[in-house]
């Protein structure tokens, strides 16, 4: 299944005829890059017929900072704090990818004990990005109260990456071979308490807005993405799932510490825009469940194997390692000469860049009203787009 | 009954009244824009909160992340069309100076004030929610001690509102005054005409007016 998508040339040099009934013009709108939708700064050309959306193509490249190409004059662990600056919400799963990859190249063994405060950190952060997608979701569709609750949960778990890590954003915290910090003695104690009061916020989250009759209307049947399309469109994480495709690396190649808990993959029915809300309010639940099994048995042990001055230089060969961060499949591509101790190529395989292009395939014959619930689904950051 | 000159009650009411921009690029926007703006950290609290998705309606642009290239005419096209007075504040180590994409990078910009004239610069990768604030007091504090109706665009120079290490309040303070004491002042408009992107962005304009 193929997906066409003209260039934004093509867009500019069609002629405008409007098909509709009614006596309306067609109009080229651009949204972005400046734009309360665009969630950072992405320019998206919209052909509208009245209020119609005929087609959109999105332009990227209004945050390209070029983060592949300044990462072949790094070394590995120079190259973590740049994930972390791609989509910042799910920096430590970013992090973790690049880790990964070259832990498995270079042969180096971590112990259970770091794989499981990984695992914590990452559902942790997960919770934290999907809070804080929920709050601007709502206040996408005009409900501003959701919000204020939205960022509460984010300020809350904010408090214990803090403490553990020292930054609220950039993390920088998985480090090939360990960690970068140990977890204070309190950690577990703090993570207990804090569960049972999120498993409330996701309660209230239903209270507040899943009832609601507006909102509901808003996604409910809107941007429907069959299961075939997604794939096509090389979409992942809660996009792809709410399409029902059970397609989720922490269930089908498990690694860190997956691989001991139980935990559902969640999977939507028809792949609407409710669905990719729903999905993501049930993996709420679910990261609740990973972190509540892991946080009683935190294994001692250092919290590295390998020292941090150490030269890491990977075997010649490609080297690709994928995470399930909170918007899909992340991966890396390390090209390696086997000489130096930097990368000779580097790829990041964006979860968000595949994703985007679902406004393109599901948007027309909506109206903007919908597009924005479209766009809002999908969790985009754009810098992730952009690299 | 009090009486004041009006330029120190024009300036207090514009003080007091920042409506920001919605204008964010990178991860700086979750902490500058949305994090201040959300309960716990609150900028109501500082008569900011009222953000605007219109640059019409807006006049303190909070550059928050990397300006890259491709982004610096519309940033620029984006200041013009401020009202004036305008002010800008550049946060994060990205829009200070190119922050970690300083070297080895092609595309981005290095530092904000390339592109645009600005007023404070707030150190930070990113910055936290109170430097941020502290950042708004001191621009708060600037508009206050600063331009003239006489003299429109003409005030202080930039401050960097850096919080140092192991200084009091009080201090910091003391500190910031005495670099707004200076007599350092600065012409916004004439600045602003003399930044290398503002005869591109020129050309810019025209050509697309042409088309």
């Amino acid at each position: 299944m193929t997906v066409h998508v003209r260039t934004l040339d093509e867009l500019l040099h069609a002629p405008l005829e409007a098909d509709s009934e009614l006596t309306t013009q067609e109009y080229l709108v651009n949204m972005g890059p400046q734009h309360p939708i665009a969630h950072g700064s992405l320019r998206v050309v919209v052909r509208l017929d009245g209020e119609t959306v005929k087609e959109v193509i999105p332009v990227p490249g209004y945050v390209h900072r070029g983060v592949e190409k300044m990462c072949e004059h790094l070394n590995y662990r120079q190259v973590i704090p740049y994930t972390d600056r791609l989509d910042y919400l799910s920096a430590i799963m970013n992090n973790w990818a690049v880790a990964k990859t070259v832990e498995t190249a270079a042969g180096i063994e971590t112990s259970d004990r770091i794989e499981v405060i990984r695992t914590i950190m990452a559902e942790l952060q997960r919770l934290q990005s999907h809070a804080l997608w929920w709050g601007v979701t709502g206040m996408d569709l005009g409900a501003y109260t959701a919000f204020l609750y939205g960022f509460r949960e984010r300020e809350i778990i904010g408090e214990i990456f803090e403490e553990t890590i020292g930054a609220r954003l950039t993390m920088n915290y998985i480090q090939p071979g360990g960690l970068m910090y140990d977890i204070k003695p309190d950690f577990a104690a703090k993570v207990k308490k804090l569960l049972p009061y999120l498993q409330d916020c996701v309660e209230q989250y239903e209270t507040l807005l899943s009832g609601n009759v507006i909102f509901q209307e808003r996604l409910r049947n809107v941007g429907i993405v069959d299961g075939a399309r997604a794939v096509a469109l090389g979409c992942t994480g809660p996009v792809v799932r709410a399409s029902g495709v059970p397609l989720d690396l922490r269930a089908t190649e498990p690694y860190g510490a997956y691989g001991k808990v139980q935990f559902n993959v969640v999977v939507g029915s028809i792949g609407d825009c409710w669905d990719r809300y729903y999905v993501r309010l049930e993996e709420m639940r679910e990261s609740i469940r990973i972190i509540q099994q892991l946080i009683d048995g935190i294994p001692e042990g250092p919290y590295s194997t390998i020292r941090y001055n150490v030269e890491l230089t990977l075997p010649e060969g490609i080297h690709y390692g994928q995470v399930e961060t909170a918007r899909g499949a992340f991966g890396v591509l390390i090209a390696s000469d086997g000489k130096q101790e930097i990368p000779y190529r580097l790829h990041f395989r964006s979860p968000n860049f595949n994703n985007l292009w679902v406004v393109t395939a599901i948007s027309p014959g909506w109206r903007i009203a919908d597009f924005i619930s479209i766009q809002s689904s999908l969790d985009l950051v754009i810098p992730d787009i952009d690299r | 009954m009090a009486i004041t000159r009006l330029d120190a009650a024009i300036n207090l009411a514009r003080s007091n009244s920042l409506w920001p921009l919605m204008f964010g690029t990178k991860c700086c926007a979750i902490e500058m824009l949305m994090a201040t703006g959300a309960a716990h950290h609150d900028l109501a609290r500082f008569g900011a909160e009222v953000a605007r998705a219109s640059v019409r309606q807006a006049d303190l642009m909070v550059i928050a992340g990397a300006i890259v290239k491709k982004m610096a005419p519309r940033m620029r096209l984006l200041y013009e069309q401020m009202a004036e007075p305008r002010y800008v504040i550049a946060t994060g180590s990205c829009a200070i100076s190119g922050g970690p994409f300083m070297y080895n990078s092609y595309t981005v910009v290095r530092g904000a004030d390339e592109v645009v004239p600005v007023d404070v610069y707030v150190p930070g990768c990113p910055p936290r929610p109170e430097a941020f604030f502290w950042g708004l007091l001191t621009l708060q504090r600037m508009i206050r001690e600063g331009e003239t109706i006489r003299e429109p665009g003409v005030r202080r120079k930039p401050v960097m509102a850096a919080l140092p290490e192991d200084v009091s309040l009080h201090e910091i303070r003391a500190e910031i005054r005495a670099a707004l004491a200076n007599e350092n002042v600065i012409d916004v408009t004439q600045a602003a005409n003399q930044k290398p992107w503002a005869r591109k962005v020129r050309e810019w304009i025209q050509r697309a007016s042409l088309r």
